[in-house]
């Protein structure tokens, strides 16, 4: 009955306000992220990103992370560490902690963000010589 | 000492009476025109006087025969062979360089016969030469490329590369200017008669006959002559090079902009190339009045000059004491707050590469600020007539007539190192015609013979009372020159100087419209800055210590920190950090003089311009646009904004400084003669007439700019060197 009347649909909004944490948590994770889903989590990583996952959506939207709040706006698809980024791209259905064959070494680098934008940026330079060598005054 | 004239061979020869009469009727003779003859060109019919040469009489009626060894300006030596030409009823080609036309002669340039010859002269050129034109920096400007596609055979016979191989030359060192690729050369001689004739330094020569020829020194020696670069020019082929040029562009590749040389004040005409914002290289340009088709090889090589020690953005000196890189506002603002708190407290100096449009504006400026406190780097007495009188600091009687000048008389300058070339003139005049030279200073050398008259000022009196020697010659002369070193004239007495020198010009009878009195300036914008109304000599500035002192280029350290009241405030505006930048508390950065469009007048009182090759680097601007931008800053506009307005300006000021390539002419020398007499000290000290430019090493860097110039030490370098040597 409900689900003719169209009821359900204020219903599951409902439900994903609730699962989010209420209707301020949700309200700021809408300012943050743009969007509001209800899935369930799959993993977390070690910088806080969690990783979920609801078959409702369709291939492609299904799963999905949400940044660590640290990040707040400042987040990009670089914060994503390289054994989430398969199971967030499709390519392996396992999450890492599951994946019996993910090699694990001490000498492996953490991950590292993207720099651009940042003072820690590459900038490209010019190897040739000046044209013009300017006057440097000399030092009292 | 190489000197044609015949008539000089048998003065010293000591001949009797009767045989120099016997000779000056010959000249009589020559004098009475002797009737034009008659010769055909490719069946053109052309007048020649007697005496002309082929290639000489084809020229006349624009027909170019080809040649390599034959130059204008200099002797003929017929040693390459390219120029042979048919002559009806000859049976061998001629040399159409060496050969005088005869009456009726019916010569073929071409026919079957010459192109014949061309192409055999051309082959066995390049039997020898090497097929490098890739990487010779000669390459699109060779006439050995150029004449091999006009005159060479389409095919080639050459297979002696399988069997002995080309002929292969050791290059020479010959300085840090020319760089020498030998197995190139063709053995034009140019180089070598240019060095001997027109440069005076017999340096260079043959050694060796036959395909063991060689062009060189004979021993391990620089070619070290104030004109060395010109041998570039002459070279027809890439064997003489310039060395700082070399691999850096193409002559298809560079953009080439007329200009005027500002490093002496002979103004000589040049052509800047440039290439990607950077100016690459300065050759000459044609000017028979000033330059003929040399250049000297400080204005030929200082050009990496440009590219150094630049001031690139206004400073401010910060409360540290030390210089900082500001933007102009920020600079524009402090300096036009500190000559607002000066009032009419201000004072300028110019310095010897200052544009007149710069020197104007400022004066405007400083005249707006109600102060009268301009004066000049380079001083000149002030005494009687001082710069009212153009006729005064001018070099009266032109580079060119310094030619037909028949004596010279030479005070306190040395020509060959302030002022090449004039002093090639005075040597063309001295090898080809007859001219006495006779100086008063130290003893140097100007590569032709001279009187020497000791360095005591008071040889001019003795002079001018009759009782020297040199008097007499002096007074005979038709022709006289009297050339007065602007140097000199900074010395206590150099009021006294000038009108003793002054009263000797006026006491000769020169032959109508010639002028005796000639002052040889040593910076280029000495004479610009007298026209517009400077003072020269920073006294005024000593005694009336401004609050402010604005150098305008003023490098040569004319006035310290010492001469200056405490609290000082010194702006420097110029393109390069060198003494001035040094001592200034605001730098403003202006444009050198390949970066503007500017007048320079030279010391014959000619204006001329030159044009913007490059733009200049950084935030720095054009000279006149920062002293028009800071006087809107200080609420005193100056009512110009475009080049054009600032030149009425200057026509308003005086009218020839804006018209460009003509010498202005001055007179009233009685007057200024009559002036100088009311001079207040009279005397002339017994101190010895000295000039500060004696050797080539001094030539080098005299400037801001040869002072930055890399090339320019390398040859103050490579002249101690040879100095070590034992040749």
């Amino acid at each position: 009955m409900a689900r003719y009347l169209g009821i359900d649909k204020v219903f599951s909004v409902l439900n994903i306000i609730k699962e989010n944490g209420g209707l301020r948590a949700s309200l700021y994770k809408l300012y943050r992220m743009d969007e509001l889903k209800l899935g369930t989590l799959v993993g977390t990583d070690k910088y806080g990103n969690k990783y979920y996952q609801n078959k409702r959506f369709f291939y492609g939207r299904n799963r999905w992370v949400e940044y660590a709040p640290q990040y707040y706006l400042d987040y990009d698809g670089s914060q994503v560490p390289a054994e989430w980024y398969g199971w967030l791209h499709y390519k392996t259905d396992l999450p890492p902690d599951q994946e019996p064959f993910r090699p694990k070494y001490k000498w492996m680098l953490d991950h590292v963000e993207n720099p651009s934008g940042t003072p820690g940026q590459y900038m490209p330079y010019s190897t040739t010589t000046p044209k013009i060598e300017a006057w440097i005054p000399p030092k009292k | 000492m190489l000197r044609t004239t015949l008539i000089k061979a048998l003065n010293a020869a000591k001949l009797s009476p009767k045989h120099v009469s016997v000779v000056s009727r010959a000249s009589s003779d020559v004098a009475k025109k002797p009737e034009k003859i008659e010769v055909f060109i490719d069946d053109q019919p052309v007048l020649v006087e007697p005496g002309t040469t082929v290639l000489q009489a084809a020229a006349l009626i624009g027909i170019e025969i080809p040649r390599f060894c034959y130059h204008e300006r200099l002797a003929v030596a017929g040693n390459c062979r390219m120029c042979l030409v048919e002559v009806e009823k000859s049976p061998k080609p001629v040399a159409a360089c060496a050969m005088p036309v005869m009456k009726g002669w019916r010569i073929k340039t071409e026919s079957e016969m010459t192109k014949k010859a061309r192409e055999g002269v051309m082959e066995f050129l390049l039997v020898n030469h090497p097929l490098d034109c890739p990487i010779c920096d000669q390459g699109g400007e060779c006439d050995l490329q150029d004449q091999s596609m006009a005159f060479g055979s389409d095919r080639s016979r050459f297979t002696d590369i399988d069997f002995s191989g080309k002929r292969a030359v050791e290059d020479k060192d010959i300085g840090p200017l020319i760089k020498t690729i030998m197995t190139r050369c063709i053995h034009c001689t140019r180089c070598i008669r240019f060095a001997s004739e027109v440069a005076g330094v017999d340096d260079l020569g043959t050694t060796g006959r036959g395909s063991g020829m060689e062009i060189g020194t004979y021993v391990q020696k620089f070619f070290l002559s104030e004109l060395s670069g010109n041998v570039i020019d002459l070279c027809p082929v890439g064997a003489l090079t310039s060395k700082p040029y070399s691999f850096t562009a193409r002559p298809w590749e560079i953009r080439k902009i007329d200009s005027i040389d500002v490093l002496d004040a002979i103004g000589s005409n040049i052509v800047v190339s440039t290439r990607t914002g950077e100016v690459m290289r300065i050759l000459p340009r044609t000017n028979e009045e000033i330059n003929e088709e040399w250049l000297s090889d400080k204005a030929r090589f200082a050009y990496d000059g440009l590219k150094r020690q630049r001031l690139v953005t206004p400073m401010l000196r910060g409360s540290d004491g030390e210089l900082t890189p500001v933007d102009w506002e920020t600079a524009l603002l402090s300096v036009g707050k500190v000559l607002r708190n000066a009032g009419s407290s201000v004072g300028a100096i110019a310095g010897g590469l200052a544009d007149a449009e710069a020197l104007v504006a400022l004066k405007d400026l400083l005249n707006r600020l109600g102060s009268e406190d301009l004066c000049t780097e380079h001083t000149f007495p002030m005494d009687g007539s001082g710069s009212d009188l153009r006729s005064n600091y001018l070099l009266n009687n032109k580079i060119a007539g310094a030619e037909d000048a028949d004596f010279v008389l030479l005070i306190g300058t040395n020509p060959r190192f302030e002022a090449p070339l004039l002093n090639s003139r005075l040597r063309k005049a001295y090898v080809h015609k007859e001219l006495d030279v006779a100086l008063v200073g130290p003893k140097v050398d100007l590569t032709y013979e001279y009187d020497h008259l000791g360095d005591d000022p008071n040889v001019i009196s003795e002079i001018a009372s009759g009782k020297h020697p040199i008097a007499k010659k002096l007074k005979a002369a038709k022709k006289p020159l009297i050339i007065l070193g602007a140097d000199i004239l900074q010395r206590p007495d150099g009021g006294a100087l000038l009108a003793a020198v002054q009263s000797l010009a006026a006491s000769t009878t020169p032959s109508e419209g010639w002028k005796v009195f000639n002052i040889l300036h040593k910076v280029a914008s000495q004479v610009a800055a007298l026209d517009i109304g400077y003072t020269p000599g920073v006294d005024k500035i000593r005694e009336n210590s401004p609050k402010v002192l604005f150098l305008l280029g003023a490098d040569e350290a004319a006035i310290d920190k010492s001469d200056l009241p405490e609290g000082c405030f010194v702006i420097y505006q110029g393109h390069h950090g060198d003494q001035g930048a040094v001592i200034a508390d605001a730098i403003l950065p202006g444009a050198a003089y390949t970066e503007k469009q500017a007048t320079y007048v030279n010391t014959e009182g000619r204006a001329q311009q030159t044009l913007q090759a490059v733009s200049p680097p950084g935030q720095a601007r054009e000279d006149w646009k920062i002293i028009r931008a800071l006087s809107e800053v200080i609420r005193v506009p100056l009512p110009y904004d475009n080049l054009n307005e600032i030149r009425c300006r200057l026509h308003d000021v005086a009218p020839h400084l804006t018209r460009y390539g003509e010498a202005e002419n001055a007179n009233y020398f009685k007057q200024a003669e009559e002036l100088a007499k009311t001079a207040k000290s009279s005397n002339l000290s017994g101190s010895p007439i000295d000039v500060k430019i004696k050797e080539l090493k001094d030539f080098y860097m005299t400037d801001a700019i040869s002072r930055a110039s890399p090339t320019m030490a390398k040859c103050v370098q490579a002249v101690l060197k040879q100095k070590q040597s034992k040749y």
